[in-house]
């Protein structure tokens, strides 16, 4: 049972962060247009100038969860690397427990109002024939916060097992 | 004191960032820890806290930091499609009968490999593999060879188009807002990535020639430890087709860097003119399908949200330090001290110095520039010059033993023949060099003002 949570959590977080990873090499080739666009033929469009930045808000605010579980974000690793498996373990339960969980909690809370506030009136771009999903931008950071909790989760449970396997072949 | 409370929070996050979880949320939470037993006894005032969700949607919205992606998937798309390698190789034939010759193509490689050097690890650890275990083949002093490929693998950060520039510049350019707002002036002026990049250029150019000349010095006075390579007949025939594999890479890394010194495009347009550029040399190469090209896309996304994950985690850390009055705190100790601004900024300087120890250049960007920054410009204090003074000072510490960053991630994939004390005798002589460009550029500011103040005026 756990370990199915433990692979439908981390199979979610990838599969969305494969998908956004995509938009890297569309946001490329977007603005390669738009300065081709601009210095050939001194055209330009907000809309497409603010797509860009859609793109690289769901690039990165949606696949953090993902790169917690890669282990790609940045440790202090001077003790850690020392650690033993188990050592490791320990400081990823207790970092999981208690800064990851209450950090995503806290930032869906927090900007709860702040979201649903936009949603009210579907919040649009402050630029004329700018994209007016304002609204849906803003509903990134509450998402951020729940694939990273659901990926804490994750880490704690994997940490969990690791802990309380036996060491094998000793 | 009112902020000691700050005080006590910097050296708690201190002590959670040693357990090794990852820093951003490390960041995050302690502030929060703190900011929740602050709102308990009373000392925290709850709305520092609803700022926050304004702030993350100041870094969704932010221009500027789009440059970040572009650059780490150029970046990304040159080391994936071993045009680094190439480059590194065609190098050292073109200079490799020369004594030393390998070491300045070491250097010269790992200057225009910047724009995928974001962290130093990669290029430290990407320039030990490839070059070290050749170097010391051809019987160069062990110590020579970590020590060059140590200080060029963090020359990556201070040479444009670094990311590291790019989010310092940003970092700095807001700071200076703050900073005359504080003042009073309600038509700032700004400073700009491009400012930076401008401000950064003769700096790393000196830096680049000072290691050059020392290690020419070494090839002149101790032939020994840095032996050419033995003649070989074909030499001549060989010069064309170097100069061909040299030649596109060189023309890609000087388009961009052209363009945005130039004042022609902003960073992120030059950025995704590079990115295109090195796609196009993979293909040419024909080292991109489809596989090659989702591993690009991968890396970049990985790179870009650790990044910015790291800027979230930073943000909710200096609303808490601001709430608790930390800022004025800071402030308060900074004039206060003798000296003036010459102490100021010395005290600061060292500050980051430790502080590169334990953090990477990037959480010192995030975390300790927005809080000192803004104190030090409204003492007066020229941006581009203090940015710069930030690279280097950084790049400095990431050397320096026994703790510097670069030394650890050339242990990592040294070989057990060398001797860890030889890796650090290695990169004393650069340390020293580092140290002297700070101590010019600290007496002639107009090294680093001086190119950006001709070309945006």
């Amino acid at each position: 049972m756990l370990k199915r949570i433990i692979h439908f959590i981390d199979r979610t977080n990838h599969a969305i962060s494969s998908a956004v990873s995509w938009l890297t090499a569309l946001m490329v080739v977007t603005m390669f247009g738009i300065v081709v666009c601009r210095y050939a033929f001194n055209i330009g469009s907000i809309a497409i100038q603010e797509s860009i930045t859609y793109m690289h808000a769901l690039v990165f605010m949606l696949a953090i969860a993902h790169t917690l579980k890669i282990n790609g974000h940045v440790r202090v690793d001077i003790v850690y690397q020392r650690l033993s498996e188990k050592g490791q373990a320990i400081v990823n339960i207790l970092g999981s427990v208690f800064l990851l969980l209450p950090v995503s909690i806290f930032i869906i809370y927090i900007s709860w109002d702040y979201v649903s506030s936009s949603w009210s009136y579907y919040e649009g771009s402050r630029e004329a024939g700018g994209l007016d999903g304002v609204f849906l931008l803003k509903s990134l950071i509450p998402g951020m916060a729940f694939l990273l909790l659901l990926q804490g989760l994750s880490e704690v449970l994997k940490s969990i097992d690791k802990l309380l396997d036996k060491p094998h072949g000793r | 004191m009112e902020g000691s409370i700050a005080l006590w929070m910097f050296g708690a996050v201190f002590i959670v960032l040693l357990m090794g979880y990852p820093v951003a949320i490390s960041l995050a939470g302690t502030a929060l820890a703190f900011a929740f037993a602050g709102q308990y006894v009373g000392t925290f005032d709850e709305s520092f806290l609803e700022a926050l969700p304004n702030r993350l949607f100041g870094i969704i919205e932010n221009d500027t930091l789009i440059a970040v992606p572009l650059f780490v998937f150029m970046g990304v798309m040159l080391e994936k499609s071993n045009v680094a390698e190439d480059l590194l190789e065609n190098m050292s034939k073109l200079f490799g009968s020369l004594p030393g010759g390998l070491g300045f193509s070491v250097i010269l490689v790992g200057m225009l490999m910047a724009a995928s050097t974001g962290i130093v690890g990669a290029t430290v650890v990407t320039m030990g593999l490839l070059s070290l275990p050749t170097m010391l083949k051809r019987n160069y002093d062990p110590a020579l060879a970590c020590g060059t490929i140590c200080a060029s693998g963090t020359l990556g950060q201070i040479i444009p188009p670094s990311i590291v520039l790019v989010l310092l510049g940003d970092v700095i350019s807001s700071a200076y807002q703050q900073a005359q707002l504080d003042m009073g002036i309600f038509s700032p002026e700004t400073v700009s990535v491009g400012d930076l990049f401008a401000g950064a250029l003769i700096p790393g150019l000196i830096l680049v020639t000072l290691y050059m000349l020392y290690l020419a010095g070494i090839a002149f006075f101790k032939p020994a430890a840095c032996p050419p390579r033995p003649k070989q007949s074909n030499d001549q025939s060989l010069l064309l087709d170097l100069l061909k594999g040299l030649f596109p890479p060189l023309l890609l890394i000087m388009a961009v860097l052209g363009s945005i010194i130039g004042g022609i495009a902003t960073p992120t347009e030059a950025a995704s003119v590079g990115a295109v550029g090195a796609t196009l040399l993979a293909l040419i190469k024909k080292r991109l399908n489809i596989t090659q090209l989702k591993s690009v896309c991968q890396s970049t996304t990985q790179v870009t949200s650790m990044v910015f994950f790291i800027l979230i985690g930073a943000s909710l850390f200096s609303l808490v330090f601001r709430g608790f009055g930390g800022d004025e705190l800071i402030e308060e100790l900074l004039s206060d001290l003798p000296g003036g601004v010459f102490g100021a900024m010395l005290v600061v300087m060292l500050v980051m110095f430790l502080l590169g120890f334990v953090l990477d250049f990037i959480e010192i960007t995030f975390v300790v520039v927005p809080i000192v920054a803004p104190i030090l410009l409204a003492m007066g204090i020229d941006p581009v010059w203090l940015g710069i003074m930030i690279a280097l000072n950084l790049q400095t510490s990431f050397l320096t033993p026994p703790f510097g960053f670069a030394l650890f991630y050339l242990r990592g994939v040294a070989p057990a023949s060398i001797k860890t004390s030889q890796i650090y005798r290695g990169v004393i002589p650069f340390i020293l060099i580092q140290l002297l460009l700070l101590g010019v550029l600290a007496a002639w500011p107009n090294l680093a003002t001086w190119l950006p103040s001709v070309i945006y005026g």
